[in-house]
């Protein structure tokens, strides 16, 4: 008789093992990989927010020429219509001839060309999206995007949509944030600008990042997001550095270094006030500058004192469909005064520098993941949770207050926190009256 | 150009048909793949997934180094794993391009697994590279193969219905709208195969009713294998527009699956237009066609065929009117599951 019980395991147990004893239900490379609404975005990335494909559109004026069999580009046809990129993809499908024989790659340059004659205006990149198939045939893509380039006199960059090496030295997703910064060329740096990487959308506008770098003298803060023409975006190699907002963007920004001469310095998305303010000071510090951030840290502080007056020992749940890390988001969480009972993500070693604060506030929290076959008999935790963070959380526990925060424009910092609070405050108080 | 498509995104691939076919059967489902494509599938492909009905729907996760080394005996081992948590009465290993281009052996996957599982397995050979309804034939020819009961006998009031999937059908809702028509119809018990016993039982019935041309196959197996005889049926989306007269003395094209396109043909007759032209994609059955109609590869052949005047109406999901900027007629929309993935 099967146990028909998800698999979970406390914050308490998980730091009794220890970071080198990961269970194994919880690695994803270690069992089949659960199909779930809940684990949509590790699967398809783009089914939310970026993935490979719309992430290879940011250059502006680029298109994007799929190349591989019909089924990978399949979700391109509802993703591109509700995000308004319909008219920048375009496909090369592969049949099994062009397996065996490799005759796309002979093709390709054709098609690239057909398609920039068909377009009313002339496109500033064309990115060549490959696939797990040509992975497997060890396509030299570089060398047909050069036979490209020729043929169309325009740029043509390769980006690879390999899942395959997901858990790689480059998975898609980090690959593909090196390939849309490839085409800046090196000019004279300016002193008071800096590039934000990461993101494929920009901060919120009230986020105080800003401010603090225009504490630190920085004058021109460069998104890849915010770039409207390929000029704007070509401007980005005139950054004195580059701000690393998340780590899939590190490959890039060495990249950048060894190409551009741009030195990177990172900052961690964190929830926690405390944490936050460290951070900065810290990046302040080797800036060679000071900076003031009292004024967003009290503000960031009272939401969290108010959460915790009002609201204190609701029950959240948190999962790992959302813009942040989930561990960490249970610690800033429980220091508001929320008992997190359960939490749905991948764990990996990194991970235990917030699992070790949150066994102090909460070792019984339950860990799951979402990618385990066991989660088909997950039916609520035998718990209902007042509060779900993230969609994955919220398919759990249908009739929690959800605060999906899975939005496009990016949260970060004090401002980050402050509205995470605001959203779920807002929640409660329309469930409640 | 051969391949080039400008205007119109791939189909629903025949890894999605044949994770249509086996949505909700009780099995293991294993999406042979790194990931996007069980991801496509349930994400994208199968509106069921999204009504709350669980189904064991799992991707391989293959990696790099499994697939240069043909791994198969890990993912073997990952689905031994899997069906001793979960309470399944069959695994499905389903192809995808990555097993397909490095020549993976289905059959011999199946027999490792099946010496090291107490259920039966079953191995559907999908490539990515062909479009659904190709799957979803695949899947029910793997299914009936592997267990129909050959000692079981027609019945008389039991009917069968092939191809009813939300692929075709659009709205999952509909299945309970077949039912209930056959029902009313006279039928005493209907098998949508929609469960195992349905393919357990498979001999049952008296007729099988064809929705879609993938499940022509089916249909024609179940004739040699048990007699049982088969013909066309559509239960598909109500076949309403505003009036037929608009189709009067016009020359029609319809673009659809085979199977939507006859039972819209003869609803467009009632207009008594001047030429009805069907077109699809799918498979196009020589006993469901009629002189003239056009099977299409390539994107350039509708637009050769109908970006022009050739044509005053055409029916179609509306997603193909993005193809033909140079179309004056009238354009009816009558989407497609399996090419928009609207509901």
């Amino acid at each position: 008789m099967k146990e028909k019980k998800p698999y979970a395991i406390t914050v308490r147990e998980l730091m009794e093992r220890g970071r080198t004893q990961i269970p194994a239900e919880l690695i994803s490379s270690s069992h089949l990989i659960y199909n779930s609404p809940a684990a949509l975005a590790f699967n398809s990335p783009g089914a939310q927010g970026f993935g490979v494909k719309r992430a290879g559109l940011a250059i502006p004026g680029s298109v994007m020429l799929l190349v591989g069999p019909g089924c990978c580009g399949r979700n391109t046809t509802i993703l591109s219509e509700m995000g308004g990129y319909s008219d920048r993809f375009f496909f090369y499908i592969m049949d099994e001839t062009d397996i065996v024989t490799g005759r796309h790659l002979k093709k390709i340059p054709q098609a690239v060309e057909e398609l920039v004659q068909s377009l009313p205006d002339c496109p500033s990149v064309v990115m060549i999206c490959m696939t797990c198939v040509d992975a497997l045939l060890g396509t030299d893509m570089e060398r047909v995007c050069r036979k490209a380039a020729v043929r169309v006199k325009l740029p043509v960059v390769p980006c690879y949509m390999y899942a395959l090496t997901r858990e790689g030295r480059k998975p898609p997703m980090v690959d593909v944030r090196r390939a849309v910064y490839s085409l800046l060329e090196e000019q004279e740096r300016h002193s008071r600008t800096v590039n934000l990487l990461g993101y494929f959308s920009p901060l919120r506008d009230t986020c105080e990042l800003y401010d603090i770098l225009h504490q630190a003298g920085l004058r021109q803060i460069n998104e890849i997001s915010r770039c409207r023409t390929f000029a704007e975006y070509q401007a980005m190699s005139a950054a004195n550095f580059n701000l690393i907002l998340n780590p899939e963007a590190r490959l890039a920004a060495r990249d950048m270094e060894t190409r551009l001469h741009i030195p990177s310095i990172e900052l961690t998305r964190l929830y926690q006030p405390d944490q936050i303010h460290r951070q900065y000071h810290a990046f302040a510090g080797a800036l060679g500058t000071g900076i003031d951030d009292t004024v967003w840290y009290d503000a960031a502080q009272e939401a969290a004192s108010h959460i915790k007056k009002t609201y204190g020992g609701m029950t959240v749940a948190i999962g790992e469909m959302q813009n942040g890390n989930a561990f960490e988001m249970a610690v800033a969480l429980s220091g508001c005064g929320c008992a997190v009972t359960e939490i749905y993500a991948n764990l990996s070693a990194q991970d235990f520098v917030y699992l070790r604060r949150l066994q102090e506030y909460s070792p019984d929290t339950r860990v799951y993941s979402n990618l385990s076959p066991s989660m088909l008999y997950y039916e609520g935790g035998g718990q209902a949770v007042d509060v779900t963070i993230g969609k994955d959380a919220a398919y759990y526990h249908a009739d929690s207050v959800h605060v999906m925060w899975d939005e496009e424009v990016q949260p970060f910092g004090y401002d980050g926190i402050r509205e995470l609070l605001r959203q779920i405050e807002a929640g409660l108080e329309r469930r409640h009256g | 150009m051969k391949g080039l498509w400008k205007y119109i995104a791939p189909f629903a691939p025949d890894q999605s048909g044949a994770a249509a076919v086996l949505y909700g059967l009780g099995g293991i489902v294993v999406i042979c793949d790194a990931g996007g494509c069980a991801g496509n599938i349930c994400g994208f492909d199968e509106p069921r997934w999204f009504s709350g009905g669980k189904s064991a729907v799992f991707s391989a996760g293959l990696r790099d180094m499994d697939a240069i080394l043909g791994r198969d005996d890990r993912l073997v081992a990952k689905l031994c794993d899997a069906a001793g948590q979960i309470e399944a009465s069959f695994a499905a290993i389903v192809g995808t391009p990555v097993p397909s281009v490095i020549g993976t052996d289905y059959r011999a996957l199946q027999r490792m697994a099946e010496k090291k599982l107490d259920i039966p397995v079953v191995s559907i050979d999908t490539t990515g590279m062909a479009v659904y309804d190709k799957g979803i034939e695949k899947a029910y020819m793997a299914l009936l193969q592997a267990f129909a009961e050959p000692s079981v006998k027609a019945e008389k009031g039991t009917a069968g219905v092939l191809g009813a999937l939300p692929l075709d059908l659009m709205r999952p809702g509909d299945m309970d709208t077949i039912r209930s028509t056959l029902l009313q119809q006279g039928w005493q018990h209907i098998q949508l195969y929609d469960c195992l016993d349905d393919f357990r039982q498979a001999g049952r019935a008296a007729v099988n009713f064809v929705i879609s041309p993938a499940g022509l196959t089916a249909a024609r197996y179940l004739r040699k294998s048990f007699g049982t005889a088969y013909a066309p049926a559509y239960f598909g989306l109500p076949l309403q527009f505003p009036d037929t007269s608009l189709f009067f003395r016009k020359k029609v094209l319809i673009v659809h699956q085979q199977g939507a396109a006859q039972a819209l043909r003869k609803y467009i007759g009632q207009g008594q237009p001047e030429q009805v032209t069907a077109a699809t994609w799918f498979m196009q059955p020589r006993e469901w066609a009629c002189d003239g109609d056009v099977v299409l590869r390539e994107e350039d052949d509708f637009c050769r065929l109908a970006d022009g005047g050739r044509f005053d109406v055409i029916v179609g999901d509306r997603y193909f009117k993005k193809a033909l900027p140079h179309f004056t007629g009238t354009y009816l929309d009558f989407p497609h599951f399996a090419v928009s993935g609207r509901l």
